[in-house]
């Protein structure tokens, strides 16, 4: 690691190395992936040339399907393909309603607080489904790019709620993903239309996907896109227009054996591609020919129109509601940007255009642009671009609370508070002796802990019987800028402590995922050593690369001819090594390499140092003096 | 940039006198030129320690921000910085004439829905709150700048009453428009 330290200040040492990061928009319907290249944000295709993947998974007898491929047995194996599962990311098996049912698949009965789906292959969580589209959108960018991923930036509904969040982190992790940021879907957007117009102003994102409804409202200025408050419907989408309509041909059919899963996959199918031609034509013509039953008939816009409009209402609502949290006044939203793909429907173009006042934007491919913008945000993460300007500020959706006398709801941290936050706030005990205090965790903005989302339970135990009321016992909560939570308490008279992070109601155990990730290492151990040997390969060129560049402008004032000499014996050592596939021997190479230059290294420090300062003030240091001292100061405080 | 963010108090923070009054624009330049340097996406390759340290400062900031933008904060949190704490419950003498009027608003919320336009009925009850708080916090300032720390707190409590009023009125106004909607 030494030859990496001696570049001169102020300048980097070689060629930087880009580090592949991806942004991947992981949807309800469809999922894309997106990246930086040569300064051009893509997404990335297929094999065969497709962007969009469905968000579609089958389990087969022996093999995973996902894709298109797995969208083919939607009708013929409806029992074993899973679609939307979005829906049911971070969700509790009570949380299966009714309007759920539509879906062929069914849930097993199980003790555990998470719904799983009965499959031929077992039953599986919606952590893993949801796990093998990342696996197959991560297999896709390391084909296309021919690197390994370095890390990438998922986006997520603004108005996902914690379980919903750590569900999704939880899902990336078992696709052996490192999440550098879950970012929220219309912030995305806004990054990729921002950056794409150059626009100034407070704008507003409409966003309607195929499952979830977000409304977010930001201002942009100089390269800072700041969140001023977010709504939105986690169970509100395209899904429901297709849904509505499908009842309407059912009912106008007078159909009668729909408990048939396929035969009510077939429906909604059509439903769909009536919707989707009505974007386009003023009727269409829908003709049912199955077994279960047949129908011909026809469906104009103004029908449509009349079904959709309840939907589309709602989601004004939200918007109102997101106007009034961000202190704005419809008069000063400058633009609206659309984003999903249920924005093409005209209805929707209108409904939203007649409630901001005007005309919305729908330059960006509504399918994209949220891919688009999280590979940006990824590229920046990923520290490909350190000069950037660019800075997302966003806000937590859902206030957070705990659970008080009466199961009430005591707000802690309220909804739309910019993120990362941290907020205590004292509760006292209710009994005289009291010695424990049970933390409930809940998130919503209801003042009754039954109508709220529970999040999480834990007990602060063991503190000094006192008389009721004199007990001091402080509650922080810390959001982080991925919007996860993390409380923890302390009763301040003794200095007794618990913590928790906010996770196990509806996610993966830390256990269960370790499990899944170690039996997929075992199965992939040849994998495992391919990776391993590329990333040696990868190290072995940076240190050569290194350590050329330095002996090129300085090689011969600060080495003797002896010193040369062996330097040059151990890097030619490493060059054969490297070629070869002994993972051993290449690091061990690297290190004898490193060894003969350690006399080396310290010399160009010196003489670096040395030739910064002169000429410059200190002052000029000043900051990263003071910021060294801060992060000396942290350290004794642990 | 200030010395060192943790220990800074909000108004040295975004380099301000302390004072009520505070330049709402200047705020948001410094908050953002802050942002710029501590914000958790600029240390995503650093150290734990210091990502550690970026959020505890991003946190800071932004409580910063929130506490000097709204301005019953802003006063609760000036008297804290003069060591007086407002939220202690067990003082509960307060002017016996303002809490029947604020007895008598609960009680007309609570009966809203029967009104005959409660939204309207909602508008101007909010309408007078506001003009009524925004008296009190005149005379918070007064007291505050003649160093009459007693009577500025008053005023506080008596914002914190008016305060949690509006907000019920605002969410009895989104309730109905909801259903007005729905």
């Amino acid at each position: 690691m030494a030859l990496i330290q001696i570049a001169e200040p102020g300048q980097s040492t070689t060629a930087h190395q880009h580090r592949l990061a991806v942004g991947i928009d992981l949807g309800t319907t469809n999922s894309l992936v997106a990246t930086v290249r040569s300064g051009e944000v893509d997404t990335l295709p297929d094999v065969d040339g497709s962007h969009l993947l469905p968000s579609v998974v089958h389990y087969g007898k022996d093999e995973v399907h996902v894709g298109l491929t797995a969208q083919q047995y939607s009708v013929s194996d409806p029992w074993n393909t899973i679609v939307s599962v979005k829906r049911f990311m971070g969700r509790g098996a009570d949380d299966i309603s009714a309007k759920d049912e539509h879906y062929s698949y069914s849930f097993a009965e199980t003790d555990s607080s998470v719904p799983r789906i009965k499959t031929r292959s077992g039953d599986v969580s919606a952590v893993e489904v949801s796990a093998e589209i990342l696996k197959n959108l991560k297999q896709r960018a390391v084909k296309t790019l021919g690197d390994d991923l370095s890390g990438a930036v998922i986006t997520v509904p603004a108005y996902f709620d914690d379980a919903q969040r750590q569900a999704t982190k939880d899902a990336a992790r078992l696709a052996e993903i490192n999440v550098l940021r879950l970012l929220n879907e219309p912030t995305a957007a806004a990054v990729a239309y921002g950056l794409d117009t150059g626009n100034e102003g407070v704008i507003a994102v409409y966003d309607l996907g195929g499952g979830t409804f977000d409304i977010s409202i930001l201002r942009l200025n100089k390269g800072v896109f700041e969140v001023l408050a977010t709504g939105g419907n986690s169970s509100l989408g395209g899904d429901d227009f297709d849904f509505v309509i499908t009842q309407w041909i059912i009912e106008q059919a007078g159909f009668s054996n729909i408990d048939d899963p396929a035969f009510s996959r077939l429906i909604m199918q059509h439903a769909r591609s009536a919707k989707e031609a009505l974007a386009e034509h003023d009727a269409v013509s829908i003709n049912i020919d199955a077994e279960n039953g047949s129908w011909q008939g026809s469906l104009d816009r103004d029908k449509l129109n009349e079904l959709l409009t309840p939907l589309v209402k709602k989601t004004l609502m939200s918007c109102r509601r997101a106007l009034r949290d961000a202190d704005i006044d419809i008069e000063e939203i400058r633009e609206v940007v659309m984003v999903g793909g249920s924005t093409r429907t005209l209805i929707v173009r209108e409904m939203v255009a007649e409630f901001f006042q005007c005309e919305p934007l729908t330059s960006i491919d509504p399918d994209k642009v949220v891919a688009t913008g999280a590979a940006l945000q990824a590229d920046v993460l990923a520290g490909n671009k350190p000069d950037d300007e660019m800075l997302l500020l966003d806000v937590i959706p859902l206030s957070l609370g705990i659970e008080t006398m009466g199961g009430l709801v005591e707000k802690i941290i309220h909804r739309n508070t910019a993120i990362p936050v941290a907020k205590a706030q004292e509760f006292t005990t209710y009994k005289d002796g009291q010695t424990a205090m049970a933390v409930h965790v809940l998130q919503g903005e209801r003042e009754l802990v039954s109508d709220c989302r529970s999040l999480a339970r834990f007990e602060l135990r063991g503190f000094p019987p006192q008389v009721a009321g004199a007990a001091r016992i402080r509650v922080t909560f810390q959001v982080d800028a991925d919007g996860l939570l993390i409380v923890s308490a302390q009763e301040e008279n003794s200095g007794i402590e618990a913590s928790v992070d906010v996770k196990p109601s509806y996610g993966l155990s830390d256990n269960e995922i370790e499990t899944m990730l170690r039996d997929s290492i075992e199965h992939a151990e040849d994998d495992m050593h391919t990776r391993t040997l590329r990333e040696q390969q990868v190290e072995a060129d940076r240190v050569i690369e290194a350590l050329d560049s330095a002996i090129a402008s300085d090689g011969d004032q600060l080495l003797s001819e002896d010193e040369t000499e062996q330097i040059n014996k151990a890097r030619q050592v490493l060059v054969e090594t490297k070629s070869g596939s002994d993972v051993d021997a290449i690091e061990q190479a690297i290190k004898q390499l490193e060894v003969a230059c350690e006399a080396y290294v310290a010399r160009r420090m010196n003489t670096n140092i040395k030739t910064a300062m002169q000429g410059h003030s200190i002052e000029e240091y000043a900051p990263e003096q003071s910021l060294d001292a801060k992060a000396a100061e942290a350290k004794v405080e642990e | 940039m200030p010395k060192d963010i943790l220990s800074s108090n909000f108004f040295e923070l975004f380099e301000l006198p302390v004072s009520y009054d505070v330049d709402l624009n200047k705020v948001q330049q410094h908050y953002m030129a802050l942002q710029k340097e501590v914000h958790p996406d600029k240390y995503t390759g650093a150290t734990d320690q210091e990502k550690r340290l970026s959020m505890q400062q991003t946190s800071w900031i932004n409580e910063a921000q929130a506490t000097l933008k709204d301005p019953v904060a802003r006063a609760t949190y000036l008297l804290k910085l003069k060591g007086v704490d407002i939220n202690l419950e067990n003082e509960t003498t307060m002017d016996a004439g303002f809490l029947m009027q604020q007895l008598e608003v609960r009680e007309r919320l609570e009966n809203i829905k029967q009104e005959n336009d409660p939204l309207d009925s909602l508008e101007q009850m909010s309408k007078e709150l506001k003009s009524a708080s925004d008296d009190m916090m005149k005379s918070f300032a007064q007291a505050y700048e003649a160093g009459e720390i007693d009577e500025s707190r008053e005023w506080i409590r008596k914002l914190q009453f008016m305060h949690k009023a509006i907000k019920q009125i605002n969410t009895l106004s989104a309730d109905l428009e909801d259903e007005l909607m729905g």
